[in-house]
């Protein structure tokens, strides 16, 4: 008995510390983490769910594991060559921010040198101003590869991961036959842009597949007849100065590199700042899309003012796409996997 | 007059790069990765450029290698889009149908005689860079 006593203190000294991590790992952080060449910034959220610790870095699943003040987190990635692997961010936890280092692992063609990574506690950004306080976007903008982690692996729901069972990116993607890519992908490929401001809208002239695309400033909404699309009815507006774009009225197809669907009932927001010298553009752009998401995904882009560069016309033809397949005596298989395609 | 790019120091990765023929005769089924291609194997080919697409999304070289058993393999080399290229100056002139060329890339999965390529270097040494590891990307992505 009294030994049972003498252990009661321990034991509570125990629960409480347990709790005092779960407390101190739980909740939203702002990751970022540097390599030689640049930074990646990404939201990082980690839960414990009875036993079990689970984290999300821009709404996609991430390993993870805890360990008193230690953690390991495991994210993957796509590079653009289409090449998946993890980054492994090893830390620890002391006074409120969560540092460490993070390595590359697995085959890449864009290495990373590895580097030092720190989460600090996510403040929400404090509400937006009501006052518009527009910034000059006009202009032509060229992408730099800072900020985007291009995560991998998403949440997605049953439906979403039903989908995505058997899809190959090199056959069923809509631009590897020259089709509309859309949007949400549009703007965050890599390819330059112009702005041009005018009085109700706002005109964005991609160089990649030649895309007009307009954000109306005035409010308007599509007529009951205009089709769905994948650039669908873009509407901005400025929040203090923070340009503010929801996309909606869109068409059921893919959403990333992936090929993870949205559906037609999803919600595009941009949210477009520009920094204090007027030189950068940054973007996040969050898919809302409960059908076939169950936390809505993230993506970061930032671009260089450059009114110098020029964009290029972009002719694209889907020949050589079908004469490789017809070589391989591939098409019967192509032509059955109509379904996978938009 | 063409514009070529002229960047140096490409000969040492090139040559310290493994000549890798991946298992020929694989089996060619759908490909169940999500590329083509593969990031733990690359190979440095010399062939003769056989078609030639200079087109978005990619641009494709079709070359014939002949092996040291004295056949002849037809491979596939792709590349960027035009738009990437085309900033560095690498035109629809720069590699001609005829032109004997090095090929070095990424191979392509299950056995396929398909290259994605990193360079080019042409019979009078010009390196063509399309993209290398130590570059930072800059353009759409691949499938």
């Amino acid at each position: 008995m009294i030994t049972r006593l003498a252990c009661l203190p321990a034991a509570l000294l125990v629960a409480m510390t347990a709790r005092a991590d779960a407390e101190d790992f739980e909740g939203q952080w702002t990751l970022t983490l540097t390599d030689a060449k640049r930074e990646l910034v990404g939201l990082l959220e980690i839960e414990k769910h009875g036993e079990e610790w689970r984290a999300f870095l821009e709404g996609g699943p991430a390993r993870v594991e805890i360990d008193d003040q230690r953690i390991v987190l495991w994210a993957d990635s796509r590079d653009v060559r289409g090449f998946v692997f993890d980054r492994r961010m090893e830390g620890s936890l002391a006074g409120g921010t969560i540092s460490g280092r993070y390595e590359q692992e697995g085959a890449a063609a864009q290495r990373e040198s590895g580097g030092p990574w720190r989460a600090e506690r996510y403040e929400p950004a404090l509400p937006d101003s009501e006052t518009p306080k527009p910034f000059e976007i006009s202009g032509t903008w060229t992408a730099t590869q800072a900020l985007d982690f291009r995560k991998y692996t998403m949440a997605l729901t049953p439906a979403g991961e039903e989908w995505l069972e058997g899809y190959m990116p090199y056959y069923d993607q809509p631009d590897v036959r020259c089709a509309s890519i859309g949007l949400p992908a549009l703007a965050t490929y890599t390819f330059p842009f112009e702005v041009i401001a005018s009085e109700n809208r706002l005109t964005f002239l991609y160089e990649y597949q030649e895309k007009v695309r307009r954000v109306w400033m005035d409010g308007r909404q599509p007529s009951d007849y205009m089709p769905p699309s994948r650039m669908g009815h873009s509407n901005g507006r400025w929040k203090g100065n923070t340009l503010v774009i929801d996309t909606t009225n869109l068409e059921r197809t893919v959403r990333d590199f992936r090929g993870e669907l949205i559906s037609e009932n999803a919600r595009i927001e941009e949210r477009y700042t520009l920094s204090d010298d007027g030189s950068t553009l940054t973007a996040v752009i969050t898919v809302y899309d409960p059908e076939y998401y169950e936390r809505p995904p993230v993506r970061r882009r930032q671009w260089k003012r450059d009114d110098g560069a020029e964009i290029f016309p972009y002719t694209c033809d889907p020949d050589s796409f079908y004469i490789s397949m017809f070589e391989e005596g591939e098409m019967e298989m192509y032509i059955e996997r109509a379904d996978r395609r938009f | 007059m063409k514009r070529r790019h002229p960047i140096g120091g490409v000969t040492c990765l090139l040559s310290a790069t493994a000549l890798m023929f991946a298992a020929a005769g694989a089996a060619l089924g759908h490909h169940s990765f999500s590329a083509e291609f593969t990031a733990e194997a690359t190979a440095t080919m010399t062939g003769t450029v056989t078609q030639v697409w200079f087109r978005n999304p990619h641009v494709r070289y079709l070359f014939s290698v002949r092996r040291e058993d004295g056949v002849e393999e037809e491979w596939d080399a792709r590349g960027s889009p035009v738009v990437w290229l085309a900033r560095k100056g690498w035109t629809k002139d720069s590699i001609k149908v005829g032109d004997t060329v090095t090929f070095y890339g990424y191979l392509g999965r299950d056995g396929r005689k398909m290259l994605s390529i990193m360079t080019v270097t042409l019979d009078d040494g010009t390196v063509l860079i399309d993209r290398v590891p130590e570059d930072a990307p800059s353009e759409s992505d691949d499938y």
